[in-house]
């Protein structure tokens, strides 16, 4: 019990150095950053989590022996989206700097999703030849 | 006459067990009719959700966020260090790796928050929605660390993607200080869910093996998610894998003599004054001053340092330096190089980074220089032409490029 109190109090007291430190620090705009935070919360709970709730009641409709691939796939495709996607847009390329985002990243982007694309068919033909080869054996992923 | 309820009380430790009682009093529940939506029970049927799930991830996000924390917070000293503060100029690539490691742990973490937040999503619909005064209280800093650690991740990657318009902030300081309370608010929510933490990671949890193959198959996919995201940007820093940094915002061999800039001599709007013929490096000391042009300082004794750009934004590269020892310069002006910090100055006339201090530990190291060549050619004017200080274990903003000016303080 004690380490949970010193946790929680801890944990306070960092989160009310945090707004303090935030307020008195004159190169801190606290609305800017309030409007941040609301922003990102609001945008994940809301639009971005519908989404993921849709895309996994979409995978209830693939064939169980392949959904955790699958499953996996689309994880790794929205993160690796997450990063590339700011590169991709380029708004941060300059004019006069040309070592800033040198590389043609819409491209790679849509490369790197095409290699998850091809290592998931390839997983998903040897999934599907063991199941032929035990056909006792069940799939995994059954929801 | 209006008698108290409660028996009277005397001593600390009874007020705060009346205060406790307070916080925890439940409050009554809300009409039956407002659960509607998703707030109705057995919306969320997906069975791979699990509290031993759930704990897996958060101890994983846990291990990420604190390496982020302590390598930010270490940055942050560096840069702004308090009188307590020391930081060593050996061993040379030490912020380098740290650096690196905090932008590459931070971009690995993101597939972790994304599942650890989907994995408690239902909660955010319980019912009733608030219990007691204790658990608002604790709802709202539950809240409040969601939002910081996506604040902290989404900030982070526009960051290093320079993508600055979608922030009202000055992106430093606000990140700063939201990290702060993103592991505040962590504290807290290990605090009050130690418990269930435990519960989940050490007993046997009686789960079919079919829901314990999908847990796995999950956190196996997560972790392939971070493994390919690290694969494809972490060349920015690791020279070897620098092939397969196709989504890295920086490729260590691009740029001005095969070395990437941040600040070019036209955003600083320097160039007319470094390219001046009349430029002089002046050097002022506890009991002389000397005035330098290029001449005069490549008639110095000039040595040779293999030594890398370590940019906050997790990129890095090495150079080959030629120049002055700033140890030399020091010893010019009159001052002990082994017990003297200077100030170097930029030709900027503004700007958060136009000067920095170098302190004695790093003015005594031989490696430190006021480089006039990369690569054997002159500096580019991109790279600080015609004089820049490059050290050893210091971050990419304190290494001042276009130098006008060099104060030393120290002993004779």
């Amino acid at each position: 019990m004690k380490t949970r109190t010193g946790l929680i109090v801890g944990g306070c007291l960092l989160m009310a150095y945090a707004v303090v430190g935030a307020l008195t620090d004159t190169d801190v705009a606290p609305g800017g950053v309030l409007l941040f935070l609301a922003a990102v919360l609001v945008g994940h709970d809301v639009a971005w989590m519908a989404a993921v709730l849709a895309v996994g009641v979409a995978l209830t409709r693939v064939p169980p022996l392949y959904r955790p691939t699958i499953r996996t796939a689309v994880l790794t495709a929205a993160a690796v989206t997450v990063v590339g996607l700011p590169l991709a847009l380029g708004f941060g390329r300059a004019a006069d700097n040309a070592s800033v985002l040198p590389l043609p990243y819409g491209r790679n982007l849509a490369a790197v999703l095409l290699v998850v694309a091809a290592t998931t068919l390839l997983v998903c033909v040897v999934r599907r030849r063991q199941a032929v080869r035990n056909p006792k054996d069940p799939p995994s992923g059954v929801r | 006459m209006v008698r108290h309820p409660d028996t009277p009380v005397s001593g600390r430790a009874a007020v705060l067990r009346r205060l406790a009682r307070w916080c925890l009093a439940p409050w009554p529940a809300p009409p039956v009719t407002l659960r509607r939506g998703p707030l109705r029970p057995g919306v969320f049927r997906s069975r791979l959700r699990s509290t031993r799930m759930t704990s897996q991830l958060g101890v994983a996000l846990g291990v990420a966020f604190g390496i982020c924390f302590g390598t930010g917070l270490l940055s942050h000293l560096i840069q702004h260090p308090p009188g307590w503060f020391w930081w060593p100029a050996r061993p040379v690539g030490l912020y380098r790796f740290t650096q690196g490691l905090h932008v590459a742990t931070g971009l690995a973490a993101i597939p972790l928050l994304g599942a650890k937040l989907w994995s408690v999503y239902p909660r955010l619909f319980s019912w009733p929605p608030v219990r007691s005064i204790a658990h608002a209280a604790e709802r709202a800093s539950l809240g409040l660390l969601v939002a910081a650690a996506l604040f902290l991740l989404v900030s982070g990657v526009l960051n290093i993607s320079r993508w600055y318009a979608p922030m009202p902030f000055f992106f430093t300081a606000g990140h700063y200080w939201v990290a702060w309370l993103a592991v505040g608010g962590l504290l807290v929510h290990i605090g009050v869910h130690l418990p269930a933490v435990r519960a989940a990671l050490t007993r046997p949890t009686g789960e079919p093996r079919q829901d314990g193959l999908n847990r796995r198959a999950l956190l196996g996919g997560v972790a392939a998610a971070s493994g390919l995201i690290t694969l494809s940007t972490v060349g920015q820093t690791i020279r070897p894998l620098a092939g397969l940094a196709v989504l890295a915002p920086r490729h260590p061999d691009v740029g001005p003599q095969g070395l990437p800039v941040n600040r070019t001599a036209a955003g600083a709007g320097v160039r007319a004054a470094a390219l001046d013929p009349a430029y002089r490096l002046r050097v002022t000391g506890p009991d002389r001053s000397v005035s330098l042009d290029l001449a005069a300082l490549d008639r110095l004794p000039q040595y040779t340092a293999e030594l890398p750009i370590a940019c906050v934004e997790g990129w890095s590269a090495t150079g080959t330096w030629t120049g002055v020892r700033l140890g030399d310069l020091v010893a010019l002006v009159g001052a002990d190089p082994r017990h003297s910090s200077a100030w170097v100055e930029s030709l900027q006339v503004g700007g958060r980074y136009r000067a920095c201090t170098v302190p004695p530990e790093h003015v005594r190291d031989p490696l430190t220089l006021i480089a006039l060549r990369l690569g054997g050619e002159p500096l580019h004017l991109d790279h600080g032409y015609p004089a820049r200080l490059i050290a050893p274990n210091r971050p990419g903003v304190l290494q001042t490029k276009w130098l006008s000016r060099i104060i030393v303080s120290g002993t004779p």
